[in-house]
């Protein structure tokens, strides 16, 4: 059943209604997120502080850790507190410790080296940003034009080896391929370094650092030149999933939009096909594919600890990659967090274009 | 005259014709489908490898060592030195083939029971929230609702005061606002008042004997929770709440959430099988609440539900049944991705424990000594997963195709 239609007024009051509520639904999630993140901490078995520094840690060290996380605290509510009637006492527990320190942007000190977590953060994200803005690029750069030229084109042998390739990037193991990726061109032809940003001797004047943009800003050829023969590999690595997806995704909505009656009427008064498909067509395909991109951002940055451990790319997924094997937990937290927080407010932000975009939605 | 006939002895064929049911002509749409039986094919061999590998070719990974074959590249026929190594050897000399048959076992393993936790835990979560959400609850599955909410809320008090006796007071607040709400008429003037006055009371005069702030503290409690339960909540509540924690799940990528969980518990394949499996959940989760909520506003639920069937019959009966399809294609595909899930835990070292063979964690292994040129040391293992995990989405691709033309995944 399709609701009546609604009048102008009462469509923007229920649009607003669905913004706000979309952005207040943000607010548990993300608390839901950060206690979560701050289970994972009693997931380790054993007394933790001994767990992250072990068997042979001093005395000191352990006692740093203790306070660090709170540990001589109980986990959220102390009621023996309570009992002798210290209501402070009783909301002090490790959560609101965490919770507290979060609302602060404090992330904790990474345990071996003692650096504020969140400084490195900010220090080596802007590294995976860029691997991960290059892949959606090569990404879209291979999805878009394939799927559309396979859409319209279906059943064509240009169609079967577009949904072959695209099936099989999907399946595709990506660590798989960037360590092939690595073999044949760094290795065998030694065309391409095989892993880090920059080649030794290369300096790129760091104003966003994001090396390609920072050196075209800076009109530093050679080093925009180096940038780029370091990132092409691992961007095809994790632009693969991403790029079979769109490819998929893009088909399968542009099949559907050229069902429909305008195209053939579009067709029918006589318009060129490259008018009816990218005028007529794409326009409204284009919706689902939005919606497709947002969630491509939480598999770009989660792939991000695969690729970048097997490129040695300095951003933050080779740091987990390192604090995993290091035991260093609250750099694991952190990063985990700040992954969850942009795919929160990518899908927000999609979410809400969604809306904006599509007349057609109902917000019930 | 000719021609009538023929269409009369037509008729009667199709009147006769030998029954099919719906899964057998499923499964001949499935087998006239070239690429999903090649899937099948793949899915097969993997399978079968795996398992009979596993209990007929005997292999003792803490034993396999053999330094004088060192790295040999594929070698197809023996000679008097070297055996033969289709896929060649690694950095100890031990068998790639061998390992990568072998490794199977595990990396299918761990795909295998990771989708079992989450079909059953989300389908099941999905299943209540979808039914409850389109029916109302009778009488006592009110009643068995309200007495759970009472019970889980009052624990906080409880805990609190360390009088445990308070669960089963609040148990009974919820269960009498059921019965109320039932049998008691105008009771909509006193509860709004009465039944936070009830938990009130409840909280407070069990925490007064403890200490004072204690009392304080659960009196509030009791008072929020005696609010909440003074109207009997319907099955939307119910939904909204599994809904809202699937929505905290999925907020993360998913196999991030798997490394992360991982790499707190410790390596090893049944955490990685574990945390694979919690992260799936909320897939399963929504799948089932859509395709209930579809379902149940059809004609046959609603005959079921107007001829007095009880619940647990429309739900099994009626209801399960029409939402296998799109569940055994998510759960085809979602094998796919819980083998790669896997095959990526494995190779960060957080799956198997070497020297068990797992193909993850072999890839993990040989890119150590990816300089040597060695390249056979990573493709075998590395096709082994691109093969199953292609294999079982070609063949979730037909399956969606052969189970029913309509739907979309």
């Amino acid at each position: 059943m399709t609701p009546p239609p609604l009048h102008n007024q009462e469509r923007e009051f229920t649009l607003g209604r669905y913004i706000l509520r979309r952005l207040l639904s943000v607010i548990p999630t993300l608390i839901g997120v950060t206690l979560v993140i701050f289970l994972f901490q009693r997931l380790i078995p054993g007394d933790p502080a001994v767990a992250m520094l072990g068997e042979r840690a001093t005395e000191e060290n352990v006692a740093r850790i203790r306070e660090q996380f709170g540990l001589d605290r109980p986990p959220f509510l102390d009621r023996d507190a309570l009992a002798e009637g210290d209501l402070a006492g009783f909301f002090d527990s490790q959560y609101t410790r965490y919770f507290s320190r979060l609302i602060r942007l404090d992330l904790g000190e990474s345990i071996h080296r003692r650096i504020p977590v969140a400084e490195t953060l900010r220090e080596r994200f802007p590294a995976t940003l860029e691997l991960s803005l290059f892949s959606m690029f090569i990404a879209l750069l291979i999805g878009i034009p394939f799927g559309i030229a396979s859409a319209s084109r279906r059943n064509s042998t240009l169609d079967g080896i577009t949904m072959v390739s695209s099936l099989i990037g999907v399946s595709m193991p990506i660590f798989w391929l960037g360590i092939m990726l690595i073999m044949l061109f760094a290795v065998l032809l030694q065309w391409l370094p095989s892993g880090g940003r920059l080649s030794t001797g290369i300096e790129i004047q760091s104003i966003t650092n994001l090396l390609l943009l920072d050196s075209l800003i800076t009109w530093n050829i050679p080093g925009f030149l180096d940038a780029l023969q370091h990132i092409i590999l691992p961007g095809i690595a994790l632009a693969t999933i991403p790029a079979a997806i769109i490819t998929r995704m893009t088909r399968s909505s542009m099949l559907d939009v050229l069902q429909e009656d305008y195209i053939r009427t579009a067709s029918a008064k006589g318009l060129s096909e490259r008018i009816v498909l990218f005028r007529h067509a794409l326009k409204n395909a284009f919706l689902p594919v939005i919606t497709i991109i947002g969630i491509q951002v939480g598999i770009l940055l989660a792939g991000a600890v695969l690729t970048e451990t097997i490129f040695s790319w300095p951003g933050i997924g080779k740091w987990v990659y390192d604090s995993i094997l290091g035991r260093d937990y609250p750099i694991v937290q952190g990063v985990t967090l700040l992954i969850a927080i942009i795919f929160l407010l990518v899908n927000l932000v999609v979410d809400l274009s969604y809306a904006l975009l599509d007349p057609r939605i109902s917000y019930d | 005259m000719d021609e009538v006939k023929l269409e009369l002895s037509a008729v009667d064929d199709f009147a006769v014709r030998e029954h099919r049911s719906l899964w057998g002509d499923a499964w001949r749409r499935l087998i006239a489908n070239r690429t999903a039986m090649i899937g099948l094919v793949v899915v097969a061999i993997f399978l079968l490898s795996a398992t009979l590998a596993h209990f007929f070719w005997e292999y003792e990974p803490k034993m396999d060592l053999d330094y004088g074959a060192k790295l040999l590249p594929p070698q197809l026929v023996a000679t008097e030195e070297i055996d033969v190594h289709l896929f060649g050897t690694d950095k100890l000399g031990r068998d790639i083939f061998r390992r990568t048959v072998h490794g199977g076992w595990n990396s299918l393993r761990v795909g295998l029971v990771a989708v079992g936790i989450s079909l059953t835990i989300g389908g099941f979560l999905g299943l209540l929230a979808g039914f409850f959400e389109s029916i109302n609850m009778n009488f006592w599955e009110s009643l068995t609702l309200m007495t759970v909410l009472g019970l889980a809320m009052g624990a906080l008090p409880a805990w609190i005061a360390r009088q445990y006796f308070q669960m089963v007071l609040f148990a009974a607040l919820g269960a009498s606002s059921v019965i109320v709400s039932r049998y008691v008429e105008e009771a909509n003037k006193f509860r709004r008042f009465a039944f936070p006055a009830a938990g009130a009371l409840i909280g407070g005069l069990s925490g007064w004997l403890v200490g004072g702030m204690v009392a304080l503290v659960c009196g509030i409690l009791g008072l929020i929770i005696g609010f909440l339960l003074a109207k009997p909540v319907g099955g939307d509540l119910f939904s909204n709440v599994v809904m809202r924690v699937m929505d905290v799940i999925l907020s993360f990528p998913s196999y991030l959430l798997a490394i992360a969980i991982v790499a707190f518990l410790g390596p090893g394949l049944e955490k990685g099988m574990i945390a694979i499996g919690i992260v799936g959940i909320p897939v399963y989760a929504r799948l089932a609440r859509s395709a209930v909520l579809s379902v149940s506003k059809k004609e046959y639920v609603l005959a079921s539900q107007s001829v007095g069937e009880s619940h647990g019959r429309m739900l099994f009966r009626h209801i399960v049944p029409n939402i296998l399809s799109p569940i055994i294609v998510q759960a085809t595909m979602g094998l796919a991705s819980a083998i790669l899930s896997a095959a990526a835990l494995g190779f960060l070292g957080l799956g198997a424990i070497p020297p068990e063979p797992e193909w993850g964690a072999m890839l993990g292994d040989s890119y150590k000594y990816l300089s040597s040129g060695a390249w056979w040391a990573v493709l075998f293992p590395g096709l082994a997963i691109m093969l199953s995990v292609l294999g079982f989405n070609l063949l979730g691709d037909g399956l969606r195709d052969a189970l029913d033309p309509k739907i979309r995944l």
